[in-house]
C-alpha cells in the first residue's frame, strides 16, 4: 500500500500540484480567448506560424526559410528550452549527460532568419487565421500544427480527473520532455528491491521501441545497482515490436532474471492508489512503476477541432499533410495520422522536411504540392546495453504511390544483432538532428 | 585559374562533354570551383600512383581545406562521365574516373544530409570496397553514412541512391598527369560553409584555430582509413 488515502489524494490534488495541460479533455472547437493585442504586421500571404517547437516544428522553420528565403516564418512555442524526447532513454541510463538532450531556440531563429515567440497558445481561430497566444495574437496565411502528442488518462479512469492526475503525479509517464523525465529518473536510480512495472502504451504511441529501450535501460540501471527484485514490461500486444529480436536477446542475455516480460496484457484497470494493475494476461502489484496511458494527438489539435476523435489522431493527406478538416492548416509531427509512419523523432523530422515542407513551399510558389512531396526515410537505434554500450537499429525506406497517393514502405532493414559501433553510431545519429535543427 | 587553364584542366580530367563546359556557368550548385592545385601523395611523401590505389581498400585525404575530408577509391573499372542532377534541379556533367584505367574518383567525405564526417575517433560514412556489402545499400563499391543510412553511387558522381541524403557528395575533380594524381577543385553543391560553422568547436580543438583548420592545400597525403581513424563504423 501506497499510505495515501483516497481522501489524502483528492486533497492532494485540489492543492493543484500538476494542473498539466496534457490531461484536458476538451474536444470541442472553443470561442477565440481575448488576449493581449497583434503581436506582428499583418501577413502579406507568405506568413506561415508554425504551432510546437519540438522535432515537427523547429525542422519546420528552418527548412521553409532555406527552401524558400522570403517567406515570413514564426515559431510559437511555451517552453523556454528544448529538451529532446529521443536519447532521453539512453540518458536515463545514465549514458549521457542532461547538456545533449537540452538545445535553445534562439540560435536557429536568428541564424535562419525566423521569428521565435515564446508563448502559449490558447487556442486558434481558423476561419481569422488567427492564434491566439498568451503574450497577444498572430494571423497566418498558413498554419503548421505540430503539438505532439497528449496522454489519454481517460481511457484508464473515465474521466477522474483526480485519479488521472494522482496517477501523473506519482507515476510519470515521460513520453513528454521536461519535469516527468527527472522524476522518472529519480525513481529508477533511487529503486531498491522489489517489484517495477512498466506499461507499454497501445499502438499507435510516440516512438513504438521507446518503451523496449526504455525497459533496457531500466533493467541496466538495475544490474548495476545489484537492485533485488524484478522488472516487469506489460505489454498489450502479443510480441515486442519493432526490433524484437534485438530486446528479447538483451533482457534474456544481458539482464536475465531481472526482467519480465508480459505480452498479451491489456489493461483493465490500474490502481495508482493501491498499486495494482489488472491485464488480460493478470493482475499485477507493483512497488513504483512507470504507467504510460495511452497517447492520441496533443491538446490542441483537439481544441482546434482537427482530430478524429475515433482514432484520436488527425486525419490528414497522406502526401502533403494537410488536415483534412482545414487545408491551410499542415499537421507535422506525431500528432498527424499517416499509415506506415511510426510517431517517432526522425519520422518527424524526415516528413517534416520531405513533405510539409516541400508542400507547403510549393503550394506559396503557387505549384502543385503533391508533385513536389518526396518520399521520407526512417531510422531508430535502441540503446539496450550501458556497460559496454551497445544498440539495435531499424530503417524504413518509403516510396511514394503516385497512384495510391500515400508514402508505402519500400524496404525495412533491421540489425538485431546489439553491438558498440551502432551505440555510436546512435550518438552521431542524435547529433547530427540536433545539429540540423539548432546549430 | 583562368578560362585558358580551366579547359586545359576539363580535357584533362576525362574528356569532358561540351555541357560540361557549358553547364558550369550556369550556377554555383552545377559549376566546377577550382581550388589549389595539389599533389595526392603517400604517407612517406612520394606522389601516389594509380597501382598504389587499391580497390579493396578505402582511403582518405584532406582538400581542398586541411579539415575537409575525401574519400579517395578505385572502382575497379572505368567509370565514365555521367549528368549528375542537383538540389536546384539542373545538371552538371561529372568527368568519371582518373587513371589509366580511368576507374579512381574521389569525394567529399562529409554527408550531404547531416555532415557526419570522419574524426580520428570514428568515421560513420565509408567507403565499402569491392566485395564488402553495406547492408543497408546491399551492395558494394557504394558510400554509405550510418548516422541516417544516405547512401551514394560513387560510380555515378556520387549520386544519391537511398536514405535522407537532399543531394550528391561534393565530388572532387582530379587529373591525371605524368603517373600523378592532383585534386583540382570540387564539383557540385558543397557543404563547406555549414561544416565550419556547426564544427566549429570539434576544428579548433583539431587544428587549433577555425582559421588554421580552413588553410587550403597543395599537397594531400592519402591515408588507408584504418589508419586514420580508430573506429570505422559499418552498416
Amino acid at each position: 500500500m501506497s499510505g495515501v488515502s483516497r481522501r489524502d489524494l483528492f486533497k492532494i490534488a485540489g492543492a493543484g500540484l500538476l494542473i498539466g495541460s496534457s490531461l484536458h479533455t476538451s474536444t470541442a472547437c472553443a470561442k477565440p480567448v481575448k488576449t493581449a493585442g497583434r503581436m506582428l504586421p499583418p501577413p502579406k500571404g507568405n506568413r506561415v506560424v508554425i504551432v510546437g517547437g519540438g522535432w515537427a516544428g523547429v525542422t519546420a522553420a528552418k527548412h521553409i526559410k532555406k527552401e524558400m528565403p522570403s517567406a515570413d516564418v514564426v515559431l510559437i512555442e511555451k517552453r523556454k528550452i528544448f529538451m529532446s524526447c529521443p536519447i532521453s532513454n539512453v540518458w536515463l541510463g545514465g549514458l549521457v549527460d542532461m547538456d545533449f538532450l537540452m538545445h535553445d531556440f534562439h540560435t536557429p531563429a536568428s541564424k535562419y532568419g525566423y521569428t521565435f515567440i515564446n508563448a502559449t497558445v490558447l487556442d486558434i481561430d481558423r476561419s481569422k487565421r488567427r492564434v491566439y497566444t498568451n503574450e497577444g495574437y498572430v494571423d497566418y496565411d498558413y498554419l503548421i500544427l505540430a503539438p505532439g502528442i497528449g496522454y489519454n488518462y481517460d481511457a484508464w479512469f473515465k474521466g477522474d480527473k483526480d485519479m488521472a492526475r494522482y496517477c501523473a503525479t506519482h507515476f510519470p509517464s515521460a513520453f513528454i520532455p521536461g519535469s516527468e523525465h527527472i522524476a522518472l529518473k529519480r525513481k529508477v536510480h533511487n529503486f531498491e528491491e522489489g517489484t517495477f512495472v512498466l506499461i507499454v502504451p497501445p499502438p499507435p504511441h510516440r516512438c513504438p521501441p521507446a518503451p523496449y529501450e526504455r525497459a533496457a535501460m531500466i533493467a541496466y540501471v538495475f544490474k548495476k545497482n545489484r537492485v533485488k527484485g524484478k522488472l516487469i514490461i506489460l505489454d498489450p500486444k502479443k510480441d515486442i515490436k519493432p526490433k524484437g529480436p534485438g530486446f528479447r536477446n538483451a533482457y534474456i542475455e544481458l539482464y536475465g532474471g531481472l526482467v519480465e516480460y508480459v505480452p498479451n496484457a491489456k489493461i483493465k484497470e490500474v490502481d495508482p492508489v493501491k498499486k495494482v494493475i489488472r491485464t488480460t494476461a493478470g493482475d499485477f502489484r507493483f512497488d513504483d512503476a512507470n504507467l504510460n496511458p495511452p497517447h492520441r494527438a496533443g491538446d490542441l489539435a483537439w481544441k482546434v477541432g482537427l482530430v478524429n476523435p475515433k482514432t484520436g489522431w488527425c486525419d490528414v493527406d497522406p502526401l502533403t499533410l494537410q488536415s483534412k478538416q482545414d487545408p491551410r492548416i499542415f499537421v507535422a509531427g506525431d500528432a498527424a495520422s499517416v499509415k506506415g509512419f511510426p510517431k517517432s523523432g526522425d519520422m518527424a523530422h524526415n516528413h517534416t522536411q520531405t513533405m510539409v515542407v516541400k508542400a507547403l513551399v510549393a503550394l506559396m510558389k503557387g505549384k502543385d504540392p503533391k508533385e513536389a512531396v518526396r518520399a521520407p526515410t526512417n531510422t531508430c537505434y535502441s540503446m539496450v546495453n550501458g556497460d559496454p554500450k551497445e544498440a539495435i537499429v531499424i530503417n524504413v525506406i518509403y516510396d511514394i504511390d503516385r497512384k495510391k497517393g500515400a508514402p508505402v514502405k519500400k524496404k525495412v532493414n533491421v540489425e538485431n544483432r546489439r553491438s558498440e559501433q551502432l551505440a555510436r553510431a546512435t550518438f552521431e545519429w542524435a547529433r547530427a538532428l540536433y545539429r540540423d535543427m539548432f546549430s | 585559374m583562368d578560362r585558358r587553364d580551366f579547359i586545359k584542366v576539363c580535357t584533362a580530367v576525362a574528356l569532358a562533354p561540351p555541357s560540361f563546359i557549358t553547364g558550369i556557368l550556369r550556377a554555383e550548385e552545377t559549376s566546377f570551383k577550382p581550388y589549389k592545385k595539389a599533389l595526392l601523395v603517400k604517407e612517406n611523401g612520394e606522389p601516389i600512383r594509380p597501382e598504389d590505389v587499391s580497390p579493396l581498400k578505402e582511403y582518405i585525404f584532406f582538400y581542398p581545406y586541411r579539415s575537409t575530408p575525401c574519400l579517395l577509391m578505385d572502382l575497379d573499372s572505368e567509370v565514365k562521365p555521367v549528368k549528375v542532377k542537383a538540389k536546384n534541379g539542373e545538371s552538371y556533367m561529372w568527368p568519371g574516373g582518373v587513371g589509366p584505367k580511368r576507374s579512381i574518383v574521389a569525394f567529399s567525405a562529409i554527408c550531404s544530409h547531416q555532415l557526419s564526417y570522419p574524426t580520428p575517433d570514428q568515421t560513420f560514412i565509408n567507403y565499402y570496397p569491392k566485395g564488402k556489402v553495406a547492408k543497408v545499400a546491399g551492395r558494394d563499391r557504394v558510400i554509405q553514412c550510418c548516422a541516417h543510412m544516405s547512401a551514394f553511387d560513387p560510380a555515378r558522381g556520387g549520386e544519391v541512391i537511398g536514405g535522407p541524403a537532399p543531394f550528391p557528395l561534393t565530388a572532387i575533380v582530379l587529373s591525371y598527369e605524368d603517373g600523378k594524381i592532383y585534386a583540382l577543385g570540387t564539383l557540385g553543391r558543397e557543404v563547406y560553409e555549414d561544416f565550419f560553422d556547426v564544427f566549429k568547436p570539434d576544428l579548433r580543438r583539431l587544428y587549433g584555430s577555425s582559421r588554421r583548420a580552413k588553410e587550403l592545400v597543395d599537397r594531400c597525403v592519402v591515408m588507408d582509413i584504418t589508419s586514420y581513424t580508430k573506429d570505422v563504423i559499418r552498416c
